[in-house]
């Protein structure tokens, strides 16, 4: 575990004792970059600062669910910030679309080529991604950072929302062959 | 090894990619809840796809973010009051709604005098009404209207004849506060006036008001 890491787990298990100098000294540390997570997703000020201090009341109140074997502190906080803004996003557009059963996805077995950078590159998602079609890897990165739904993808690609699910469902499948051969 | 199909496999990163609509979301999210396997391939997709937050750059949030965060979950850190908190009480406008809800029970049932002083802004946004039970030595308060602005307190001040006006404490923002006397002030209440000086945070510098009058009134005995 890092530096940052350790000191990342250690202030949570203390925000979980109900330390309040703790909890001032997490939020002082990772706040910056849960409000840049918020504000990519929500893009908006005034959303991503309420999204922000909600995120901070589920801290505040659910650090005892951390669990340091099986996410690092940084990728439990990225969760629990993602989950809030992706909720109120889709809230905030609800009832535009609503997506149809997915197609079934064909497990493809490893990519040959994504295996080869994936030996090299140490299983980092980054190898694995170039191993996408590269309009499929921007796809993946859009929908995650930038919150794209299937409905804003499929007007972007100009293709079907269901085969936008689809083109994403199977870069999923792949991405995972790769990450855990 | 995961006994998930591959169509499970691929939702779970769907979830966590974000793609999914508001209902599918919600539904998959009461299969987290209930279905320990497929939790853990959630929990896979969190630390796989973590990374692609790297492409993220911090951004500072505001001051006023963190200061309605600490007022939302300690709402009596921000308070330097050492007026003791019975009970939380929405807006009032009339020292005998105050005094009911001080005693809870008919004024007929108080043993001693009661003074009241019942101090509206004059644009009526800020009010403050006061009972002081004077065989107690005790006087309660009800806040109501806009508490102060950002950075900047409502204080509480004493004015009897020509003596410069002594402070009583510092102004929650709302309820009731219920506040001793001390023994020498206690014979300086009877007929004096109470005012509310706007001062920056913590109260007045020096025990000396410097901010504007907000409101004053005199204590009657009722």
């Amino acid at each position: 575990m890092s530096t940052q890491a350790a000191d990342l787990a250690h202030l949570l298990a203390r925000v979980a004792l109900r330390d309040r100098a703790a909890f001032k000294a997490l939020y002082e540390a990772a706040s910056p970059k849960l409000f840049a997570i918020c504000l990519r997703l929500l893009k908006d000020r005034r959303e991503a600062e309420d999204a922000l201090q909600e995120v901070f009341v589920k801290i505040w109140h659910g650090a005892d669910r951390f669990a340091p074997d099986l996410a690092s502190p940084a990728a439990w906080l990225n969760t629990v910030t993602r989950n809030h803004a992706i909720d109120r996003l889709r809230a905030l557009k609800a009832g535009s679309y609503t997506l149809d059963a997915a197609e079934q996805v064909a497990d493809p077995g490893p990519d040959p080529e994504a295996t080869a950078i994936t030996s090299s590159e140490g299983r980092r998602i980054e190898g694995c991604m170039d191993g996408l079609m590269p309009e499929r890897a921007e796809a993946v990165r859009l929908a995650y950072v930038e919150g794209e739904s299937y409905l804003e993808l499929s007007e972007r690609y100009s293709v079907p929302l269901n085969t936008m699910r689809s083109w994403l469902r199977r870069s999923l499948i792949q991405l995972r062959n790769c990450l855990s051969p | 090894m995961t006994d998930l199909s591959t169509d499970d496999l691929a939702l779970a990163g769907e979830y966590v990619l974000g793609t999914l609509d508001a209902a599918t979301r919600s539904a998959v999210a009461a299969r987290i809840d209930r279905e320990p396997s497929f939790a853990a391939e959630v929990t896979l997709w969190e630390t796989r796809l973590d990374p692609l937050n790297d492409a993220l750059a911090p951004v500072a949030p505001p001051a006023a973010a963190w200061r309605g965060l600490e007022a939302r979950l300690f709402p009596e850190a921000r308070r330097l009051s050492p007026w003791r908190w019975i009970a939380a009480a929405g807006a009032l406008s009339t020292a005998t709604l105050a005094a009911v809800l001080w005693f809870g029970a008919p004024l007929a049932t108080v043993p001693g005098p009661l003074w009241v002083s019942d101090m509206v802004s004059e644009d009526g946004t800020v009010r403050l009404a006061a009972l002081y039970d004077e065989a107690r030595g005790e006087m309660r308060v009800s806040v109501g209207g806009a508490p102060a602005s950002e950075g900047r307190d409502f204080e509480l001040w004493l004015i009897a004849g020509e003596a410069a006006p002594i402070s009583l404490g510092v102004m929650p923002d709302a309820g009731q506060a219920a506040m001793p006397i001390p023994e020498e002030l206690r014979p300086l209440m009877l007929n004096a006036t109470l005012a509310i000086t706007d001062e920056p945070s913590g109260g007045a510098p020096g025990g000396v008001a410097t901010g504007p009058v907000v409101a004053l009134a005199a204590l009657r005995r009722i």
